[in-house]
């Protein structure tokens, strides 16, 4: 049996559990290429118009590898901590997969709650039956996956003279192509990078804290709290924000910072598939320099006038 | 305290008559417009949905009105507008206008002590006894379900009216006169009168109209300003139009989804493409157009803001519905920038097309 893997959304901080999960099994994994201008087009062309970036390359990545599985592991991730959500498009991945690509083998369509060991293990029996009857190993590969996910880690954290803190969601920030390299961009400008996965848990629920209601987005959290801390602590310079057009999370999320964190420099980038690299290097090289001329002269204050907030 | 509300369809006629039983000041800012429009796309984040930026030119034009206090309703996600409250409260504080927020937040986010708490800050201002209060609620309660009746039913008779354009003067005249009436008794008597008034319009049963399925985005389907009073427009065409989500169902739904006896028709229509809650109402969107195929409509219009992330995934979805139950569906996607030719040429379009399947495609069968 061939079980395919698209390399999308969330696989870059899941794909462990899913991958040792069905390798396990005796299972043949598949994956697709990394993301590229094929997958891209296949993904634009098939995906609803209005979906974001992320969501139209995952709809690529899924087309690339459909002819050759048997089935298509589609995580419906509904939550990933207890009480909260991610976006609403994960919670009909599948739904909008079928629907919008045609001639797909069996996908994966219950639900994933990745906090919960109980609806994981359920998710593995449906879907590992269709590989082995035996239960019992089954059960030995749900438990070395979660090990091999317990063993996971994802964030980059690269701090020298100057640093950034790189925000935005996983899958925007660990896909090179979709968000034209900038991790390497940036380091070859000298500045340091840090994402938002080595903030003080601690320390960043107390400034999740301050909002007004509880965040149910887990993006929200970890994105909101992190920014404030690592500004509070003085740990970076500026904020850049990768965000795909049309992120419904991100709308809200950018607002929510910069009203907390006001004079702040901060950087946001929206990437969708019309994004020309130019005009992103040109921006990104403007904000180093401003970060730069800004330890050496302004001595951290805002150099002109008032922030003026536009929205 | 002085309260405002933020728009949506007729909510505000049910609100008036709450808040005159209750004895609460109160300040319904004018109609959406574009003023309130523009107010709200300057002040908001750019890639907001569109009811967002609706509510917050609701806010300053109460607020200019004298209004003190903001009433509005929650949710606890995964659909954005759960974090309108925490970012509109942000934006007021920015534009240095001084208002409190009251969120009717859903009881699984905040727990039934809190919201409580919070009508109680409400019922408070008033002066009445409690079954008088009870009285009130009720009374409200009552309208928006006559109101909502006479809606409904008046865009069905559309199609069948033997003088064009009476249901379309009935139900503005209805809204005009139960607005201007300040004793809820009255205007309670005044709904019950219509809803007579409108049974008792000429209709010719013999003819056979095109029926067509409002379906979508809750905020955009019952806002006629965010769909361009689309509405008005299928009225004039002498369309026969129905549309599930209206404002007293949405109280219905969220009362019964405490038990999980909510809308159980629509939720198992969708089953079949959509099985699970996605946030919004995208479940209902889908039920709704599978609904439209069982009961034979001739099409369905979708209409959702911009970026609604719900109604992105039910949008993937339709285009199976419709080849699967041969329900044609047109999908219109609004926000500040939508221009009105664009929109009606392909409202009319879709219109003609229905009418040309009806004579060439079936009545070959």
């Amino acid at each position: 049996m061939r079980v395919g893997v698209p390399k999308g959304l969330l696989y870059c901080k899941y794909h462990r559990f899913f991958e040792t999960f069905f390798c396990s099994l005796g299972a043949e994994i598949i994956n697709s290429e990394n993301t590229n201008k094929n997958i891209l087009n296949t993904g634009v062309g098939t995906c609803v118009d209005e979906a974001c970036l992320p969501v139209k390359i995952y709809h690529g990545h899924v087309a690339s590898i459909k002819d050759q599985c048997d089935l298509i592991v589609i995580p419906r991730i509904m939550q990933v901590c207890k009480g909260e959500y991610i976006c609403p498009k994960f919670c009909g991945l599948p739904e909008m997969v079928i629907h919008s690509i045609t001639d797909m083998p069996p996908v994966t369509t219950l639900p994933l709650y990745m906090h919960d060991n109980k609806t994981l293990y359920k998710w593995c029996l449906t879907y590992g039956s269709a590989i082995t009857r035996n239960r019992s190993k089954i059960t030995n590969a749900f438990e070395t996956a979660l090990k091999a996910q317990s063993k996971a880690k994802t964030g980059i954290m690269e701090l020298r003279k100057i640093n950034v803190m790189l925000a935005g969601h996983p899958y925007v920030i660990n896909d090179s192509y979709l968000n034209m390299d900038i991790v390497n961009k940036l380091k070859a400008k000298g500045i340091g990078i840090i994402t938002e996965e080595f903030a003080p848990a601690s320390v960043s629920e107390s400034q999740v804290m301050k909002l007004m209601k509880k965040p149910f987005w887990t993006f929200q959290r970890n994105l909101f709290g992190a920014s404030v801390t690592y500004c509070q602590q003085k740990k970076i310079h500026g904020i850049i924000y990768l965000s795909s057009f049309a992120c419904g999370i991100d709308s809200v999320v950018i607002d929510l910072i910069r009203f907390y964190l006001g004079y702040f420099p901060m950087l946001v980038i929206k990437l969708d598939e019309h994004t020309g690299e130019a005009g992103v290097d040109t921006r990104l090289e403007a904000f180093t320099d401003m970060l730069e001329r800004r330890m050496v002269n302004e001595n951290n204050h805002p150099s002109y006038g008032e922030c003026i907030y536009s929205g | 305290m002085k309260i405002t509300i933020p728009h949506m369809g007729n909510v505000y006629i049910a609100v008036k008559i709450l808040f005159d039983g209750l004895g609460i000041d109160y300040v319904i800012p004018p109609l959406n417009n574009k003023e309130a429009l523009s107010l709200g796309s300057k002040y908001s984040p750019d890639e907001m949905c569109l009811p967002f930026k609706l509510m917050i030119g609701n806010y300053i034009a109460g607020i200019k009105n004298g209004a003190d206090t903001i009433l509005l309703v929650g949710s606890c996600g995964p659909c954005r507008f759960g974090e309108y409250s925490e970012l509109q409260v942000k934006i007021l504080e920015h534009l240095k206008i001084n208002a409190d927020f009251i969120v009717l937040d859903a009881v699984k986010s905040i727990g039934l002590g809190e919201l409580f708490r919070r009508i109680k800050i409400i019922g408070s201002e008033s002066s009445k006894k409690f079954t008088e209060k009870l009285n009130a609620v009720i009374r409200a309660y009552n309208a928006m379900c006559i109101l909502d009746d006479i809606e409904s039913k008046a865009h069905y008779i559309a199609g069948y009216e033997k003088n064009r354009g009476e249901c379309k003067k009935l139900l503005n005249s209805c809204k005009e006169e139960v607005f201007a009436c300040d004793d809820p008794d009255k205007a309670l008597k005044l709904l019950k009168n219509y809803k007579k008034r409108l049974d008792s319009v000429p209709a010719d049963n013999s003819k056979n109209p095109l029926k067509v399925a409002i379906i979508g985005e809750i905020y955009t389907v019952i806002e006629p300003f965010t769909n361009l009073f689309i509405e008005d427009v299928l009225m004039d065409m002498a369309v026969s139009t129905k549309r599930n989500l209206t404002p007293s169902w949405w109280l219905k739904d969220m009362l019964l989804k405490i038990i999980k006896l909510n809308s159980r028709e629509l939720l198992k229509a969708s089953n079949e493409y959509l099985p699970l809650y996605i946030g919004g109402h995208a479940r209902e969107c889908v039920g709704e157009a599978v609904l439209a195929s069982k009961e034979r409509f001739d099409g369905a219009i979708q209409i959702f803001p911009v970026g609604c992330m719900p109604e992105i995934v039910s949008k993937a979805i339709l285009p199976t519905i419709s080849r699967d139950k041969k329900l044609p569906i047109l999908s219109l996607i609004v926000d500040e920038m939508t221009g009105e030719a664009g929109y009606m040429t392909r409202i009319e379009a879709f219109i003609d097309l229905l009418e040309r399947r009806r004579e060439y495609v079936f009545a070959g069968n």
